[in-house]
């Protein structure tokens, strides 16, 4: 039987040698997807472009405004001199944020009162101005502590008399730079291992059925569960590379930290590939030819990797959603390896997660290898 | 160049694609399921982020503050812990992604100093959420320090301290709620309208190929152009179809606003589905398999519109590298109009840039895709 | 040279592979010319070369008097092909691929519906124009394939394999039609690897490996006089009888036809008195020896056989 078996494997290795087209979907996505995500994909923002209008011309106004410019996360794209501008500026899209402060500020501000800072923002990316929103609270409330303390030392007021300030001190864990690469790349790791061994397991199997070559197989000794063996076993490896290969960039190129256990992500790698190879068999039972094949991966594949929390947090989806991504598999490994690269956690934090890929590994396995079964009868 | 001919073309291929189940799938669930799919799972917005907190002073201040956090809907109190091992553990576990820790001398120093301060353990792992939590919980401690400090000071009999400075008045303009979803989901019209043109049509000439039936097209008169211009016809009326029935979803299911003209989303989407379509064919004519040409097509418009087109990444923020590649991603022109015209009411004049952008990738695409099909064997 | 279809020492090369060694010939108004050959010949290649799917590496290509290769469009408005892979779309219906092919040629609005009706007729699919293509069979497709080629009248047709996977009695049937077409006046170049249907064409080319062997009608090639006379020999153990034959006095060529041996001698009268005790004298028995008439196939495989000789000496 294992003579059998070996043979498949060596068949199997032989053909995705030869086979152009493989080694392009092998090689392409990944590095595309690295690129895109190492470097492109970012929720961060670095700059806010600023459209300014300081009517009041004090040294107050000036202050503030510097706070702003001076904080590096705004960027001035214009200055200007009436409120048409200003709308004009937000219309056209040349600024997604506008400081506007009035003439009078500074008196208030001198008279203990309070003074407006007024703030629009273009909140068609509603991400970022919500982001940029937060700066601006930020630098706001700085500047007004600042003035508080100043104004009361220069009154001579004692501190109990100014106004109490509560400052909100924040701790960032695991990802303490707010570095977007941290999220994305170890997530890559898992999104392109289960595209890669669905994609290739579906192919090769659909092939022989479509070439004729099952047909030849079935005639031979061969039995089920050796074929099954021969077909899964070179994608299992394939995809057990992929993972280390991605890995090693990320630890390399990108300066992704590895906080955890190695052994935990062997674990949990394994487990996902069982989940990943069951969906691509299970696939190749449903469809004839690759080009069904390309459409039920399509149409399959991309809702697992929407609703898997990759790019998009699950708690935000609404909860009929996030009960489907109960049943991806793609959801899970992703909590182990962000859990072992940036959280450093190991089993004990994680076998949940590795006990839902099991169980759904073993569901697509048994599912697709008595439909393989049965066509083969 | 014969009109009878085209249409012949165009009735012919309107024919293959009423009967191919595959094509009927990409013209007609595709958009459906990626607008249900994406206008739901795509959100950037947070709520009920699980927090756990951790109450060392446990006063009638501090419980005022946390009541706050309770209260407000971005926050969903999972547990109250009573150590800081127990704290970590929650945010190793993912049981929570904030944690919220009030020194035991919260209300001490603040009658004393009448400064004090509270902890923020923010999971970053999202650095986006990450950055979001703290956002929120600053606003919701800023605005205790503003409204109930003062009250309580007054209620214990010490005078009134000084108002606060600095008064920020924040208007949004375009998309008042802030939702994600509101800027999300005319960015996604222009993603299901790349995928759907691109596929379909990047099938149209590979599939004659591999049937056989493309040595017999092009042993008759029909010419070039007259095939490329017959092609595609039935395939614009798809892609219209598909957009209108999109940009209804959009409006009548999410409630997405729309301030805009129709005439002018109407005409920059046709704009639009040339370059698609064009690329669609020029992919079909260069690979010769079917297989093939469906895997160019997904890697050309997928990928790019996905990521580089400011659907989901906000463009401005990238790279100055990658930015300058994002001139030749097609969709990009696209999502701005699409933005602009559903969120700002933007019209013809103020999108000339980006239509002219469209524009420009029109005329080459065409220009391409013309030249890319040859009536020859070899 | 003058003609419907004409060829002067076309040449087509696939980068190292010779498809077509200089290849001519002259096909007249309204003549059926038979291209027949082996599989890999290079009958596809002439045939699409005249239809300007191919190039010619060199030489000239004319139809109708038109080069080819310098217009291709003009020529593709003479013409209707057939090509060897059935090349209809499948999954639309019988009514449907002839109203578009009648469309794509431009036939007369006017005219339209009697043309595809005709053609409807001619091909016998009266009451299954409404079937998808695909469900079929063989035969009707093949005929199919013909009404869409001659809905505009072509002057020329050219016909690759026509009738290959089709059985006996519908390729009869399918050559009657060819027959009809030629009566009014079409000129056409017919492709095939069954040597019976040769006998239905006025004129047929001999093509083997690219090369031009023989041309001429069917009784002018199998009064083939390096043939001579021909014998058949009938008895046990052929292979022995081969072996012994082709070694024998008088002998030109021996070949295996079904069960029993075409032998090609220098003179008959001698060879039927010689060769049974010869064939004795080798232990084997035979059952029968008598002359025959020399057919097609006889010719064509020395024909082949001879151009191999002369290559072999070159």
């Amino acid at each position: 039987m294992l003579e059998r078996i070996f043979a498949l494997l060596v068949k199997e290795f032989l053909q995705m040698k030869r086979d152009r087209t493989a080694r392009f979907r092998l090689l392409v996505p990944p590095i595309l997807q690295l690129i895109i995500f190492g470097y492109a994909a970012t929720f961060e923002v670095f700059g806010v472009s600023t459209v300014v209008l300081d009517q009041d011309h004090s040294q107050e106004s000036r202050q503030l405004l510097a706070c702003f410019t001076s904080s590096g996360r705004f960027q001035v794209a214009q200055v200007a001199d009436s409120r048409r501008e200003v709308r004009h500026a937000l219309d056209v899209g040349a600024a997604t944020l506008a400081l506007v402060i009035q003439p009078g500020f500074a008196q208030l501000l001198q008279k203990g009162q309070s003074a407006p800072l007024q703030v629009l923002v273009d909140g068609t990316n509603s991400n970022t101005a919500l982001i940029a929103l937060g700066y601006v609270g930020q630098i706001a409330s700085g500047y007004a502590q600042d003035y508080a303390s100043t104004l009361a030392q220069r009154r001579g007021l004692m501190q109990q008399q100014a106004p109490p300030q509560i400052t909100l001190e924040q701790r960032y864990w695991y990802n303490e730079n707010l570095n977007s690469r941290w999220f994305f790349v170890p997530g890559v790791v898992a999104t392109l291992t289960m595209f890669m061994v669905v994609n290739l397991t579906s192919f090769a199997i659909v092939r022989e059925r479509e070439v004729g070559t099952l047909e030849q197989i079935m005639v031979t000794p061969v039995r089920p569960l050796e074929f099954i063996l021969g077909k899964t076993v070179p994608f299992f490896l394939i995809g057990f590379t992929e993972v280390a290969l991605i890995t090693a960039v990320a630890l390399l190129w990108f300066q992704v930290p590895f906080r955890g256990s190695p052994l935990t992500m062997v674990l949990g790698a394994s487990l996902f590939l069982l989940s990943a190879l069951g969906l691509g068999i299970l696939v190749s039972t449903i469809c004839r030819t690759q080009q069904q094949a390309f459409a039920t991966n399509f149409f399959v594949l991309n809702p697992l990797f929407t609703l898997s929390g990759f790019a998009f947090p699950i708690s935000s989806m609404p909860q009929a959603l996030q009960w489907v991504t109960l049943i991806d598999p793609l959801r899970y490994f992703l909590i182990v390896v962000r859990g072992s690269f940036l959280k450093g956690i190991g089993v004990s934090y994680l076998w949940p997660q590795l006990a839902a890929m099991a169980a759904i590994g073993v569901v697509l396995l048994g599912l697709s290898a008595l439909r393989l079964q049965k066509s083969i009868d | 160049m014969n009109v009878r001919r085209i249409l012949a073309i165009a009735r012919k291929e309107l024919i293959q694609v009423r009967r191919d189940p595959r094509s009927l799938a990409i013209a007609l669930l595709l958009p459906l399921m990626q607008m249900f799919l994406l206008g739901y799972g795509i959100s950037l917005d947070i709520t009920n982020i699980p927090t756990c907190v951790y109450d060392q002073e446990a006063s009638q201040h501090s419980q005022a503050l946390l009541a706050r956090f309770k209260a407000s809907r971005y926050f969903g109190i999972v547990k109250s812990v009573w150590d800081y091992g127990a704290l970590r553990r929650a945010l190793d576990a993912g049981d929570c992604q904030l944690g919220i820790v009030v020194p035991w001398n919260f209300s001490l120093r603040l009658s004393t100093d009448g400064k004090s301060s509270v902890q923020a353990l923010v999971d970053a792992t999202n650095d986006n959420t990450a950055t979001l939590a703290a956002g929120y919980a600053q606003s919701v401690v800023s605005a205790y320090a503003a409204d109930d400090l003062e009250l309580r000071f007054t209620g214990t009999g010490r005078r009134l301290g000084a108002p606060q400075p600095l008064a920020v008045d924040s208007r949004v303009w375009f998309n008042e709620d802030l939702a994600s979803r509101d800027f999300i989901i005319p960015g996604l019209v222009a993603m299901i309208m790349a995928l759907v043109g691109a596929l379909l049509t990047s099938l149209t000439l590979s599939r004659e190929w591999e049937r056989g039936t493309m040595e017999l097209l092009i042993s008759t008169p029909v010419t070039s152009m007259e095939l490329m211009i017959g092609k595609l016809l039935p395939y614009f009326a798809i892609g219209m179809a598909d957009a209108a029935f999109c940009v209804a979803l959009a409006v009548g299911w999410f409630g997405v606003p729309f301030r805009g003209q129709l005439v002018t989303l109407f005409l920059t989407t046709l704009l639009f589905l040339a370059v698609v379509l064009g690329i669609g064919y020029a992919i079909s004519a260069a690979i010769r398999s079917q297989i093939g040409a469906s895997q160019v097509a997904l890697l050309l418009t997928m990928l790019p519109t996905a990521m580089l087109s400011g659907f989901s990444f906000p463009i401005d923020q990238m790279p100055a590298v990658i930015r300058a590649i994002t001139y030749v991603v097609y969709s990009r022109y696209y999502v701005t109009i699409v933005k602009a015209v559903f969120l700002k009411g933007s019209g013809l004049a103020q999108l000339a840039l980006p239509i002219a952008g469209l524009l420009i990738y029109a005329v080459v695409i065409t220009f391409v895709a013309a030249r890319a099909f040859r009536k020859s064997l070899g | 040279m003058n003609g419907q279809i004409v060829a002067e020492n076309l040449v087509k090369r696939f980068g190292e592979f010779v498809a077509v060694d200089g290849v001519s010939f002259s096909v007249s108004r309204g003549e059926i010319m038979g291209f027949i050959g082996p599989n890999g010949a290079g009958k596809s290649t002439i045939i699409r070369i005249f239809c300007g799917l191919l190039r010619p590496s060199s030489g000239v290509a004319r139809v109708a008097g038109i080069d080819v290769a310098r217009d291709p469009e003009a020529v593709r408005q003479r013409i209707g092909y057939m090509s060897q892979k059935f090349s209809l779309y499948s999954d639309l219906t019988a009514e449907e691929n002839l109203r578009f092919f009648a469309r794509i040629y431009r036939v007369p609005r006017a005219e339209l519906d009697a043309r595809i009706q005709r053609a409807v007729d001619m091909a016998g699919l009266a009451g299954h124009t409404q079937a998808l293509v695909a469900t079929l069979a063989g035969g009707w497709k093949q005929r199919l394939a013909l009404g869409c080629a001659i809905l505009h009248k072509p002057a020329i047709l050219f016909l690759d394999e026509p009738t290959s996977g089709v059985d006996p009695q519908a390729r009869r049937r399918f050559w009657e039609l060819i027959h009809a077409t030629a009566a009014q006046g079409v000129t056409v170049l017919v492709s095939t690897h069954y040597m019976d249907e040769a006998e239905y064409c006025n004129r047929i080319a001999l093509i083997n490996q690219g090369r031009l062997v023989a041309v001429g009608s069917a009784s002018e090639l199998r009064r083939n006089p390096r043939l001579g006379d021909l014998l058949l020999v009938e008895c046990a153990d052929l292979g022995r009888a081969l072996a012994a034959l082709r070694g024998a006095p008088g002998v030109r060529e021996a070949a295996v036809f079904g069960n029993t041996l075409h032998v090609s001698v220098a003179d008959k009268a001698r060879a039927l008195a010689e060769l049974p005790p010869f064939l004795r004298g080798k232990g084997i028995q035979p059952h029968r020896i008598v002359p025959i008439e020399p057919t097609l196939e006889d010719s064509f495989v020395e024909l082949v056989g001879q151009a191999a000789k002369s290559e072999a000496h070159a």
